[in-house]
């Protein structure tokens, strides 16, 4: 093509890079990114604020870079033709989800076919550039993707991914584990597209709830457990096979945790240990270990217990008070948790380590003030936990993200509606919370390195989720 | 008796016919009952008394039944009044799981029938608002639950006699999102899952 001919189309390429990225959530990066200016959330009115007095708090985000990325449109052959443009779809979905880059859409149909003329995608404005093939195989496909580094005109990384039929319902997660391996080859850092959620949802919209699971892209919602009551609280194993989770035995009213063998659907009871009730089970990472609250008459802390010897009930806490929701660092050596040690009323997350020891505070206290931290969720890797709070004078609850050892930098990364139960995703970075607007509730991701929030279920009776690790084939 | 009766009749025809001076009329034949009447008479008067013994007693059996009834009655309502006092909802303040001084009162009612039935037991869920997490408020719950248990035990009623748990959020008893609302869900409640109830202690 001759370059009269292409400045209109960089022109157009450049107006759309000059915004943020056309995902969902888009406004809500604006605004977030604007109020990052001023350090602390704007508040016009006063009465919109909500921030926590004394405590540095806000939406603070540093100015990214983008690296623009454009997709050529997949090819195929030996039959891979018909699934190509499925493929880059879920690809270039998974790449815009992961937050890292400015999406090049609307790219001409021209640019199409074999081979890659670098000095045009430079042109364009592309820094990477991913191309894909799918080739018939077998009783399946195989996706042949290629990352080239646009600056330098060369192949940056490539890789074979074995793919099923697009009817097999392994289809998208092997797809998203090839969009997961376009973010390791770019950045060295681990994606989170091929990951499941699990939750609790209203069942036909009635009293009772069960455990659900979605993709991390919001595709393939369906149901794990079938109580007929509450089912509460899910768990991800961290080889993600397994879940734990709470539900009340319908007969004697007492909750319990069971654990579902995801491939097989079967559930296990834990087999009550002693008497009481069983809350907020979790596993420690060595997946043998499973941590949880037992509440007696008498007694009531967090426990652990070694699940696959059957043995081994250990106190993680001691005390009078009521600790709830432990969560554990990666290395197992650090857990963080909900107590009331500070008085009822005025929960607060802490951590402590795993072997015991002095817990301190990781939400924001002030002598006085009745602060109301709950659902703490250790990051994947790193000292990162995330809880929600209630925040600033409206009182409304949002998410927040501290640092073990380092109370002064938090977080805040929502600043509408309700918000509740964060959980880490497998990069790190994002995290999916509850959310409550004025239409109802849903499932959201934020991410935390630029606030972008996308909605990944709307309009349910959603609870407590949990983001699996990265799933393997 | 069958021998007087017929005597007088003839008496009285005998001093007729003296006061009159004429001849005395061939006494008249005798007209009494016969046999048979006799008879029936006789069954008459047996089933009359018999008659008259079984109203007697079907009025006493009627009253004594009336009076069963009644008493079945009281007791029905008084057990009915029991399960009440029972299972009213007691209710908490905001995040607390302390009991509140209308709460106590009502517990109280509780406890007395509680001592009186030793066989009675009882389930105390507790519930939550919906305002902070969802774990949060079940572990809510259950302290509040707890609590209840605390109150019992605290008066001499046995820990085992009460099994607690908790709805958390789950289970409102008014929907909306105001004060209103949340007071209403802030609660524990009640239903006796083991037991009679005598009402006569």
């Amino acid at each position: 093509m001759t370059p009269p001919a292409q400045d209109p189309l960089k022109a157009k390429t450049r107006r759309s890079g000059c915004s943020p990225r056309p995902a969902p959530g888009t406004v809500a990066v604006l605004a977030l990114a604007l109020a990052g200016v001023s350090a602390t959330l704007p508040s016009p009115g006063g009465a919109q604020q909500d921030s926590l007095p004394g405590v540095r708090l806000g939406l603070v985000y540093e100015t990214t870079y983008f690296p623009p990325l454009a997709v050529k449109p997949f090819t195929g052959r030996f039959g891979g033709q018909a699934v190509a443009s499925q493929v880059e779809a879920i690809v270039g979905r998974d790449l815009g989800y992961s937050d890292r880059f400015e999406m090049m859409t609307g790219l001409p149909q021209e640019l199409g076919g074999e081979g890659v003329d670098y000095t045009l995608w430079d042109r364009l404005g592309a820094v990477w550039l991913v191309t894909g093939r799918v080739e018939g195989s077998g009783d399946g496909f195989v996706l042949v993707l290629e990352v080239h580094d646009v600056v330098y005109g060369t192949i940056k990384d490539q890789g074979r991914f074995r793919l099923p039929d697009p009817l097999d319902p392994g289809f998208r997660m092997a797809v998203h584990r090839a969009s997961d391996a376009v973010v390791q080859w770019i950045f060295g850092e681990p994606g989170m597209a091929s990951s499941r959620i699990a939750f609790s949802m209203t069942r036909d919209g009635g009293a009772t709830r069960e455990i659900y699971i979605i993709d991390s892209d919001g595709e393939n919602l369906g149901r794990l457990t079938d109580h007929g009551d509450l089912a509460l609280s899910p768990s991800f194993s961290p080889d993600g096979n397994r879940i734990l989770y709470n539900a009340m035995d319908s007969a004697t009213l007492q909750w319990r945790v069971y654990e579902q063998n995801l491939a097989t659907g079967r559930d296990e009871l834990v087999q009550p240990l002693r008497e009481g009730n069983y809350y907020t089970p979790s596993y420690l990472p060595d997946g043998e270990r499973v941590a949880f609250q037992i509440h007696t008459g008498e007694r009531t802390g967090l426990f652990s217990y070694n699940l696959r010897q059957n043995c081994c009930l250990t106190n993680l806490t001691e005390g009078r008070s009521e600790d709830l929701s432990p969560t554990f660092s990666s290395d197992g050596e650090w857990m963080a948790f909900n107590s009331n040690r500070l008085g009822t009323a005025v929960p607060q997350v802490f951590v402590m380590p795993v072997s015991g020891g002095g817990a301190e505070l990781i939400s924001p206290y002030e002598y006085g003030r009745a602060g109301y931290y709950t659902a703490p969720d250790w990051a994947p890797f790193g000292d990162r936990v995330a809880f929600h709070g209630r925040v600033g004078r409206s009182g409304r609850f949002h998410i927040l993200v501290g640092q073990r050892g380092d109370r002064s930098s938090l977080l805040q990364l929502t600043a509408e509606g309700n918000n509740e139960d964060p959980s880490w995703a497998p990069d790190g970075r994002h995290i999916v919370f509850v959310g409550e607007r004025s239409w109802g509730y849903g499932l959201f991701v934020v991410d935390t390195a630029t606030g972008a929030i996308r909605t990944l279920l709307r309009g349910v009776d959603v609870g407590e989720p949990d983001w699996s690790p990265t799933l393997g084939g | 008796m069958t021998h007087r009766r017929l005597v007088v009749p003839v008496l009285v025809a005998s001093i007729f016919a003296i006061a009159c001076g004429q001849d005395p009329p061939p006494p008249p034949e005798p007209t009494g009952p016969t046999a048979e009447e006799l008879e029936q008479m006789r069954q008459d008067s047996i089933r009359a008394a018999r008659e008259a013994e079984e109203a007697r007693r079907r009025a006493e059996e009627e009253a004594r039944r009336r009076a069963e009834a009644e008493a079945a009655a009281a007791r029905e309502r008084a057990i009915a009044a029991a399960r009440r006092t029972l299972t009213e909802t007691v209710y908490f303040d905001y995040d607390e799981s302390e009991i509140r001084p209308d709460a106590e009162q009502m517990l109280r009612q509780k406890v007395e029938i509680l001592r009186g039935n030793p066989s009675l037991r009882l389930s105390v869920q507790g519930h939550a608002d919906e305002r902070g997490s969802t774990e949060y408020n079940l572990a809510l719950g259950t302290r509040r639950a707890e609590a209840v248990r605390q109150f019992f035990t605290s008066f001499g009623l046995e820990a085992s006699r009460f099994s607690i748990t908790s709805y958390g959020e789950e289970r409102p008893a008014a929907q909306g999102s105001d004060e209103q609302a949340w007071a209403r869900n802030r609660r524990a409640e009640f239903s006796i899952t083991g037991g009679t109830i005598d009402p006569g202690m």
